[in-house]
């Protein structure tokens, strides 16, 4: 069982974001995605689940062709994704915000909603105990009815993840996860993501830190341009002189 | 329990005001039609608040389709002689029919589409009710519209129409604390929040029109059987736009707030009765509400919490003040 990324090109305009990139990912696996600003990192996660077209090429999961399969269906699927730029209600509460993340497995009909049958109620008290043990498990229970917009990015970033995680996918897609996290968050969030691999959840992560990278990921792909430009472990990319050049070459100008 | 009351409170403080009210105003026609008035303004304001407050989506057909509800029950039961429960059914279905495949072919993703379509779909629909002959009755209308059998006196009209208000009120407290209405929630300030939720976005966004739409059938309903007669004025687009007012000026995303829109905005027109100065008044009640409390009078409820919050840690801060000066003129003696 794996996503399947195939020879994909996204255009937007004239300008080519990615161009004949392919990869796998493993449930129970932990696959980073690095490279320079602009060479595609987000938007390789966009076209994965559907938030832009693919020109070309194919995206498959555990084995289904995705094409024209909207990103709303995707997810309920079982492809969990957060933003680089976390999307958040700054009026909502941590623990609505969450909440928000079990729409997949929520009663969602319209009819049950208006009229709430006493399953429906069942169901919801069965999803505020789940939030909980989410928010246990990121450490948040200290914010739980805090609203976000008062809240610290490194909260308010562990706060997005929780929200993807409750979701239970079986992919789960991370962009930028430990950016603005302190030291201690983010050892919370290496420890999250070991755990869900560990659980069979397949993680794709676009990460500048390469320590952190070092860490969690079993294989990376580094990505120039809108290309590949190295594929491996963590110790054997970080050896590349290509990937001296070209990654941290320009992270450092 | 607990959780219960949070989420029907509205709906208690309703029943306790309509209480206080209809004892005052029981014996008292005219105060008990005016009562009648606001009720079928609440329910065409509440279906604003159901699809602008809740989901964002700026519809300016909401008389249009209260009308539609007004027209079917008009001709079912004037025309045909068939009883007013018949028009009830077709005043709750017909107006989703309509709204639901509407929101369904225009939105995608952009809510600013949706609204033009709801302009289109007012302005088409006056042009068939002058044009329809007479099905519709044209530029004349229908009267002659039966009383509602079990309501014909005005007192039970009164309770007719707020039960109607108290169920929507009811439905929609239930809508809001449901995974739906978490759904509606985040795509009203950020689609593709929702969409990375799972949730499908176009389906929720119209089914919440097509629901708006059926409370608004429910005021057109009432309004029929309330005048006796239904023309092309009568729910125009110039009510679409007073019902947007009220539930904006009350709070269009509370259950309560285009209730008390409505009650406000049509206390105004029974006393200044001219034009203009209504005019005026409606003008500058909307601007001083927007630039007071941009939620509505609902929203006065946090400003006035955060006003009290904020008074109150200053007047702890002046007591830890007070207490430091305390202890450094101790340390210091
Ligand atoms: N919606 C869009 N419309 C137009 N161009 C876009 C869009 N999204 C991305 N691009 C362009 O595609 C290229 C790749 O952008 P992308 O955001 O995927 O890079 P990234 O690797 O995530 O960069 P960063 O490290 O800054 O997050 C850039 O040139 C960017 O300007
Ligand atoms: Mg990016």
């Amino acid at each position: 069982m794996s996503i399947e990324v195939e020879k994909i090109d996204v255009r937007f305009g004239g300008v080519t974001a990615l161009q004949d990139v392919g990869l796998t990912l493993q449930r129970g696996e932990v696959l980073a995605v690095i490279g320079p600003n602009g060479s595609g990192k987000s938007t390789l996660f966009n076209a994965i689940t559907g938030f832009v077209d693919i020109a070309s090429g194919s995206v498959a999961v555990d084995g289904k062709d995705m094409a024209g399969i909207p990103a709303a269906s995707r997810i309920a699927s079982g492809i969990s994704r957060t933003f680089q730029t976390p999307r958040i209600n700054p009026a909502a509460t941590v623990e609505d915000s969450v909440l928000c993340g079990f729409h997949p497995h929520a009663r969602i009909s319209f009819w049950e909603g208006l009229l709430r049958p006493p399953a429906m109620s069942r169901t919801e008290a069965e999803l505020r105990r789940r939030r909980t043990r989410v928010l246990e498990q990121l450490d948040l229970l200290g914010f739980a009815e805090q609203q976000m917009g008062e809240l610290p990015m490194g909260i308010v970033r562990m706060v997005d993840i929780a929200r993807a995680m409750a979701a239970e996918p079986n992919y789960l897609l991370l962009d930028e996860p430990a950016a603005g996290l302190s030291k201690t968050e983010q050892n919370v969030l290496i420890q999250q993501v070991r755990q869900l691999a560990k659980q069979g959840v397949g993680v794709l992560l676009v990460e500048h830190n390469f320590g952190l990278i070092r860490r969690l990921a079993d294989r990376v792909i580094v990505l120039d341009r809108g290309k590949v430009l190295l594929r491996g472990t963590a110790d054997e990319v970080s050896k590349r002189p290509e990937f001296v050049t070209a990654y941290l070459g320009t992270s450092v100008q | 329990m607990n959780s219960l009351l949070m989420r029907y409170r509205s709906v208690l403080v309703l029943i306790v005001v309509l209480t206080v009210v209809t004892m005052l105003i029981r014996a008292n026609t005219v105060w008990l039609d005016t009562s009648v008035v606001i009720a079928i303004y609440s329910l065409i304001a509440l279906s604003v608040g159901i699809s602008y407050g809740q989901a964002g989506i700026l519809s300016v057909a909401q008389a249009a389709f209260a009308s539609v509800g007004a027209y079917a029950t008009a001709i079912v039961t004037a025309r045909y002689d068939l009883p007013a429960a018949v028009g009830l059914v077709l005043a709750l279905l017909l107006p989703p029919l309509i709204a639901y495949p509407l929101a369904r072919l225009v939105t995608r993703l952009n809510a600013l589409s949706l609204a033009i379509a709801t302009l289109v779909f007012g302005q088409a629909f006056d042009i068939i009710l002058r044009e329809g002959g007479d099905f519709t009755g044209g530029y004349i209308g229908l009267s002659g519209i039966p009383p509602l059998p079990f309501a014909s006196g005005l007192l039970q009209f009164h309770f007719v129409a707020w039960g109607a208000v108290l169920i929507v009120a009811v439905l929609l407290s239930n809508l809001i604390d449901s995974p739906f209405g978490r759904a509606t929630n985040t795509l009203r300030s950020d689609t593709l929040r929702a969409v990375a939720d799972g949730v499908n976005v176009p389906h929720v966004r119209s089914a919440i029109l097509a629901f708006s739409a059926s409370v608004a059938g429910l005021g057109g309903w009432l309004y029929a059987h309330h005048i006796a007669y239904i023309g092309p004025d009568s729910l125009g687009p110039s009510v679409s736009l007073s019902v947007l007012l009220m539930a904006v000026v009350g709070g269009a995303q509370t259950v309560l707030g285009p209730i008390i829109g409505a009650a406000l905005l049509t206390l105004l027109f029974k006393f200044i009765p001219s034009q203009e100065v209504q005019g005026m008044f409606y003008g500058g009640a909307l601007i001083a509400v927007l630039v007071l409390t941009p939620n509505g009078l609902m929203g006065l409820r946090t400003v006035i919490g955060r006003w009290m919050k904020s008074s109150a840690t200053k007047r702890e801060r002046a007591t830890a003040n007070v207490a430091t000066g305390v202890s450094a003129a101790r340390r210091a003696s």
